[in-house]
């Protein structure tokens, strides 16, 4: 039996939550966003005092690199890098943010912009940054609902990588130009005895990064003018029917396979793929003759256009030191320093110039990546983007492996997209 | 009379002395207990009152810098949580779990516990310790191993079908086969665990009446159903009660070893709690693990009066 001090205590917790709730409510704005002005960095005061600054992966642990060259130059700052693991950094930029406990400086993945600067992390950016020195695709990440958070950094975009060997073997000696020289090309290298003639990411995390260039190609644009999602238009039923077909016709594997794309890759039995700029390295360290393959433009139909993605550099609101950490930030879109940094960890430079440099000009296949990036998108950077790309990738699943049809297909990520909504 | 009224007094001095070193050994005991509650109530009581709130309210990451300008939705969110299609997917998939996963693992602990008890004398503590042993390991480990033991191209399970030429399927990429794989991998791994449980209940039972009941020439069968299943219920109703609460969680094996796919084939209900936090979600997420809460409460209470003796 209950007594009554019991019932007492069981409805106290439930009313407290119901008095908390009573001071809840939404104002009328509640974005949360900075106020959008945008002075120039000089103006804020002399860079001295130090910076916190917070960088992910193989970022992090080289960043220290140009934080010592930052030093030398502007000696009243000081630079005190912390690297991050990528698995934790983007719940510890959350909480960071949240609480209010943030560093100056972040390296924040592209993908990340909108759900940071709609929080109200992020510091606008200042107008001394040319947004013209940067690749566009790239600065469209930094953009959420027309304002700039933060620079790109370092970009990444993904080519077609294939088996020169191979499809010459085929009788193929030109890199496709289109889709259907594409296709020729994976149904001639399957022909002449390699399993698959391509391998596409059939679905799971990300398989919209291979998806949407040719979703962009067809003429697709992900969001209208007015900000709603057109992923059901004809664009997309082109593009996910054109996906599909390799599939249906066993020229690329429809379930991940043990071996790794590069190992089946160096060892002939897949002829292509799409990748980033990374592959290069493993695709030669799994055995594959840097002669026998190469790189080559996305093909083109409406346009030729590929995925870019990267990191930004980014100056946090609640930062204490804000004219030493965008001093800092614009110190590394140098185009001197873009360089230093590429020979450092081989981060492909956000800054168009650049490309000028030596360093980037006389590799065949890294020019092949610079021209692509100038024909380069990336997703909206709206706060929920990550939650529709979800719902993109378990689309295209539904259609490359499940029995969903193309037009089934973009309706669903165009309702599921919809009803998630963009966030802002 | 005078005698009972010293009797009297003295008790009730007795009694206040009594009083007094009870409230003392209270007391003692309140501060032996004290730092579990501190932590008991800000760790866990605390965030579990906090999530029950937030299921109400319409809180997303982009609020947390604002947490009470939040609104209050009602039952919004657990309207949307029941009419999300991958959520019935979720909850249909942790369902085959335990609806087959659980019978599973009890029927092989249950046949482990009984051929140790009885059988097998030799190598007793080996065969113990084997059974135990997955029950120990880190589930990552084991969902490494076993996704190797399951690659479809050179994974050891389908090396030794093709050697008996069958062609073995992609156990964990085949919408058909990766749920299964994941129970049966589940049953292995809990199987030591209710083994060492069922060990400890079979060896509570009394020799005695296996012996009066073999008097009266009962098979082994018989002294099996009428003796050691009755009185093993206490002992089954808490590793059923235990493996169902881990098993409507099951969560590290999709995460490790399929990321809920294909077709979201192995996506349970933790798992797609996890996923939806992650996107930041965090009112959906609150409604959604107290579903999950409601269910293993219901799960339980069903158990208890299944098993009830009668």
């Amino acid at each position: 039996m209950l007594n009554s001090s019991v019932m007492m205590r069981r409805l106290a917790i439930p009313v407290l939550a119901m008095l908390i709730l009573v001071a809840c409510g939404r104002s009328a704005d509640s974005s949360g966003e900075g106020d959008g002005s945008q002075p120039a960095a000089e103006s804020m005061g002399p860079a001295t005092g130090e910076i916190q600054v917070w960088a992910m992966g193989a970022e992090g642990e080289n960043l220290g690199v140009l934080a010592d060259d930052f030093m030398a130059e502007f000696p009243d700052v000081t630079v005190v890098v912390t690297p991050v693991p990528w698995d934790a950094a983007h719940d510890r930029l959350v909480n960071a943010i949240a609480g209010g406990e943030v560093p100056d400086v972040s390296l924040i993945g592209t993908t990340w912009m909108g759900e940071f600067a709609n929080l109200g992390g992020l510091d606008p950016t200042p107008s001394s940054v040319d947004p013209a020195d940067f690749f566009e695709g790239a600065w469209n990440t930094t953009v959420v609902d027309g304002t700039s958070y933060g620079v790109p950094w370092y970009v990444e975009t993904r080519l077609l990588y294939y088996r020169t060997d191979l499809a010459e073997a085929a009788g193929v000696t030109e890199p496709p130009a289109n889709w259907d020289e594409l296709k020729a090309m994976a149904q001639a290298i399957k022909d002449a005895g390699a399993d698959y003639g391509i391998s596409l990411q059939p679905g799971g995390t990300g398989a919209w990064q291979t998806f949407m260039p040719f979703f962009w190609q067809a003429g697709g644009e992900i969001l209208d003018d007015g900000g709603s999602f057109t992923l059901d238009g004809e664009a997309c039923v082109e593009a996910l029917t054109y996906y599909d077909s390799y599939f249906e016709e066993g020229l690329s594997p429809t379930a991940a396979t043990d071996t790794p794309v590069e190992g089946l890759f160096a060892n002939g039995d897949v002829g292509s793929f799409i990748s980033g700029p990374w592959m290069i390295a493993v695709v030669t360290d799994a055995g594959t003759d840097p002669a026998t393959f190469t790189v080559a433009h996305q093909p083109t139909e409406a346009s030729g256009t590929s995925f870019v993605g990267g990191g930004n550099m980014a100056v946090f609101a609640d930062s204490d030191n804000k004219p030493a950490a965008w001093a800092f930030v614009e110190y590394l879109t140098r185009p001197e320093v873009q360089v230093k940094w590429f020979e450092t960890v081989k981060d492909l430079p956000a800054v168009q110039s650049a490309w000028d440099d030596p360093a980037l000009t006389d590799d065949e296949m890294l020019a092949a990546f610079g021209e692509q990036l100038s024909d380069a998108k990336a997703p909206p950077a709206v706060p929920n983007w990550e939650q529709v790309a979800a719902e993109i990738d378990s689309a295209i699943e539904q259609v490359t492996v499940g029995d969903m049809s193309p037009e089934d297909g973009c309706a669903a990520m165009q309702e599921q997209a919809t009803s998630i909504g963009t966030g802002l | 009379m005078g005698g009972t009224t010293a009797k009297a007094v003295g008790t009730a001095g007795a009694a206040s002395t009594a009083g007094r070193s009870r409230r003392r050994d209270e007391l003692v005991a309140w501060s032996f207990a004290l730092p579990f509650l501190l932590f008991f109530l800000v760790f866990m009581a605390g965030p579990i009152v906090v999530a029950l709130v937030t299921s109400f309210t319409d809180l997303r990451v982009t609020d947390l810098r604002n947490p009470l300008s939040v609104d209050f939705v009602a039952l919004e969110n657990y309207v949307a949580v029941l009419g999300d299609q991958q959520f019935q997917k979720a909850a249909a998939n942790t369902a085959v779990f335990v609806l087959f996963g659980i019978p599973l693992a009890m029927t092989l602990g249950l046949l482990a516990a009984v051929g140790l008890n009885q059988g097998i004398v030799k190598f007793r503590t080996v065969f113990r310790v084997g059974y135990y042993l997955p029950a120990v390991t880190s589930i990552v480990a084991i969902a490494v191993i076993w996704r190797l033991l399951l690659g479809s191209e050179s994974g050891l399970v389908n090396g030794l079908l093709a050697g008996l030429g069958i062609d073995g399927p992609g156990w964990l990429t085949d919408e058909r086969f990766a749920l299964w794989s994941l129970i049966v991998m589940a049953a292995w791994r809990s199987l030591g665990f209710l083994m060492v449980i069922f060990l400890a209940g079979l060896q509570a039972i009394p020799q005695d009446l296996y012996e009066a009941a073999e008097v009266d020439g009962a098979t082994r069968w018989q002294r099996f159903r009428s003796i050691t299943l009755p009185l093993l219920r206490p002992t089954l109703l808490f590793g059923a009660v235990i493996t169902s609460i881990g098993y409507l969680q099951f969560f590290e094996e999709p995460f490790v070893m399929t990321q809920g796919g294909p077709l979201d084939a192995t996506l349970s209900i933790a798992m797609h709690a996890y996923n939806q936090f992650s996107f930041g979600n965090y009112g959906f997420t609150a409604a959604l693990s107290y579903i999950l809460f409601v269910a293993i409460a219901l799960l339980t209470l069903f158990q208890f009066r299944l098993f009830r003796s009668e």
